[in-house]
């Protein structure tokens, strides 16, 4: 099994992950996935490609490295996104009930070493 | 940005807005413009739009030859610059999207909306009428008037 | 409870990575053994740094401790890992009274309430600290008295120019704090960059673009509006909320500091941003 895909094991794993992604945030692109019915892919690798980006620049612009770890928090759920080498991302998106704490251990711990 | 047909506007604004695409052009299979985004001279357009439409039907062909189905896009990458071909259906018949882009967006970005601007052409597309069904002595007519008009008989 | 404690330290020491340092930690603090107590604590959540648990049974030892700054990290770090802890929201609650902060007591106490309705002390509590805002709010203005014994995360002083009353009432000043417009202009509070200049502009505009794209991910997704983005950086923690619709506010802090106090800082600044927003119109 693949980095990639061990990464993607892991976060799912999580209670209340509704799906992870490994994307090139460059393109926005899907590189790998696990996600249940109902998560658009597509939609999230290049939403959160767009949106990590752009969190870069801003962490720059105020004299600060690239994050490590973003948190999106919304009404229904949350977008977390983890920056991993060679402009990878690793992207769950969780429900409101998610174990948020867990999810960005897992997370954290897995973009390192995606490949 | 300018169209052809007032239905198409609409979509086309909102991938525009969303897509952060530098020029755009909607064609047909053939190569006849319906709407365009960015270019500021008609000669871009109609060359941007013959080469395009080429440029898919080669592909297609290529497609055909390896036995796969359709390509859905087509990527160039630039330096600073990156087009994307993607030839889709509607109500009026096959068309053909080129998206020029540079660094403020991405391919994902653009896809995305462009995947969405393509369903919402096909929704509010207004359908054609359908044609009655041609008499034997209509053809006739239609046909001795059409080589009146070519050759002047 | 002295047998519960010998029993508790004797599975411990049979197993050290149980779970049983949480029931021995809260034992030996009620007991008064704070010193001890805290050692347990402390081995737990060097075993399960992810367990809300772990953090929470440490805050309440160091509130016993009297270590009220710890106390609030600990519970942040709670809250971080579980943002519906009720005790932890209990926690934070009763040190903001104790700084004197009773609004924010206020919304902690109402945020518990919401995630346990049934709970009688977070009921009495929210009565009696909404009959004191409405009191403190009908009486004079109250005298200068000492400083509250605990403030948390107090910041550098901020010497660049403030437009007066922003965030005069939220620790730390305005340094760290930025009020953004929907097109990206600065409205208030300053950043400083890490060679010490002001970046308060160019980050300024970069928000509105990342306030537009939070907005269309969240929607796009089946996830609603967007309440807060926290990015943690190896050299700031920063979290972005909307005070309004028209506007984004960054709260950037070290990253020493947990990111929860900070989501909890840029909480206060919202409500601050909105109070004074209210008055400009």
């Amino acid at each position: 099994m693949t980095a990639t895909q061990t990464a993607l094991d892991r976060v799912t794993r999580v209670a209340g992950v509704r799906g992870a992604l490994v994307v090139d945030a460059a393109d926005g692109l899907v590189v790998a996935e696990q996600l249940m019915d109902g998560v658009d892919g597509q939609a999230a690798a290049a939403l959160a490609g767009s949106l990590v980006g752009r969190l870069v620049r801003t962490a720059e612009s105020a004299g600060l490295r690239p994050p490590a770890f973003v948190h999106l928090r919304g009404d229904a759920g949350s977008v977390l996104a983890a920056p991993g080498p060679d402009e990878l991302v690793l992207v769950a998106v969780v429900g409101p009930d998610a174990n948020l704490g867990l999810a960005r251990l897992e997370m954290i711990g897995a973009a390192g070493r995606l490949a | 940005m300018r169209a052809l047909e007032p239905w198409v506007v609409q979509p086309l604004e909102t991938f525009l807005a969303e897509s952060a695409a530098r020029l755009t052009l909607l064609m047909t299979a053939s190569g006849q413009v319906v709407a365009q985004h960015g270019f500021s001279r008609s000669l871009d357009v109609m060359s941007a739009a013959a080469l395009g439409a080429g440029i898919v039907a080669s592909t297609e062909e290529l497609a055909r030859l390896m036995g796969a189905s359709r390509f859905e896009a087509l990527v160039h990458h630039g330096q600073r610059q990156s087009c994307m071909l993607a030839a889709f259906a509607t109500p009026r018949g096959r068309w053909i999207g080129l998206v020029v882009f540079g660094p403020e967006t991405s391919v994902g970005i653009v896809r995305l909306f462009f995947d969405q601007m393509v369903q919402q052409l096909a929704a509010v597309a207004p359908r054609e009428q359908p044609q009655p069904p041609m008499l034997a002595e209509n053809f006739e007519t239609e046909l001795n008037a059409s080589l009146k008009a070519l050759f002047g008989r | 409870m002295a047998d519960d404690i010998r029993a508790l330290t004797t599975r411990l020491a049979d197993e050290p990575g149980s779970l049983a340092f949480l029931e021995l930690a809260e034992a030996l603090r009620r007991r008064g053994q704070l010193e001890a107590a805290y050692k347990v604590a402390r081995g737990g959540i060097s075993r399960y740094p992810g367990l809300a648990d772990a953090h929470d049974v440490m805050a309440r030892v160091l509130n016993d401790q009297g270590d009220l700054a710890g106390a609030f990290d600990a519970w942040s770090s709670a809250l971080q890992l579980d943002p519906m802890r009720a005790s932890a929201l209990k926690g934070v609650a009763f040190l903001y009274f104790r700084a004197g902060d009773k609004a924010a007591a206020f919304d902690q106490l109402q945020r518990a309430h919401e995630v346990d309705p049934d709970d009688p002390s977070i009921l009495q509590a929210i009565a009696r600290m909404g009959a004191e805002l409405r009191a403190d709010a009908a009486a004079p203005p109250p005298v200068e008295t000492a400083a509250a014994p605990f403030q948390p995360a107090p910041a550098a002083e901020s010497s660049v120019r403030r437009p007066p009353g922003l965030f005069h009432d939220v620790e730390g000043g305005e340094r760290g704090l930025l009020l953004v417009d929907a097109n990206g202009l600065r409205l208030g509070g300053s950043l400083s960059g890490a060679d010490g200049s002001e970046v308060g502009d160019q980050v300024a505009a970069q928000l509105a673009g990342v306030s537009r794209e939070a907005a269309r991910a969240t929607r796009l997704l089946g996830l609603g509006s967007w309440h807060s983005i926290a990015v943690e950086s190896p050299d700031g923690h920063l979290v972005l909320t909307q005070p309004t619709a028209d506007t984004i506010l960054l709260a950037a802090r070290d990253p020493s500091l947990p990111m929860g106090r900070v989501e909890l800082l840029a909480e206060r600044a919202a409500r601050a941003a909105r109070t004074w927003l209210e008055a400009q119109a």
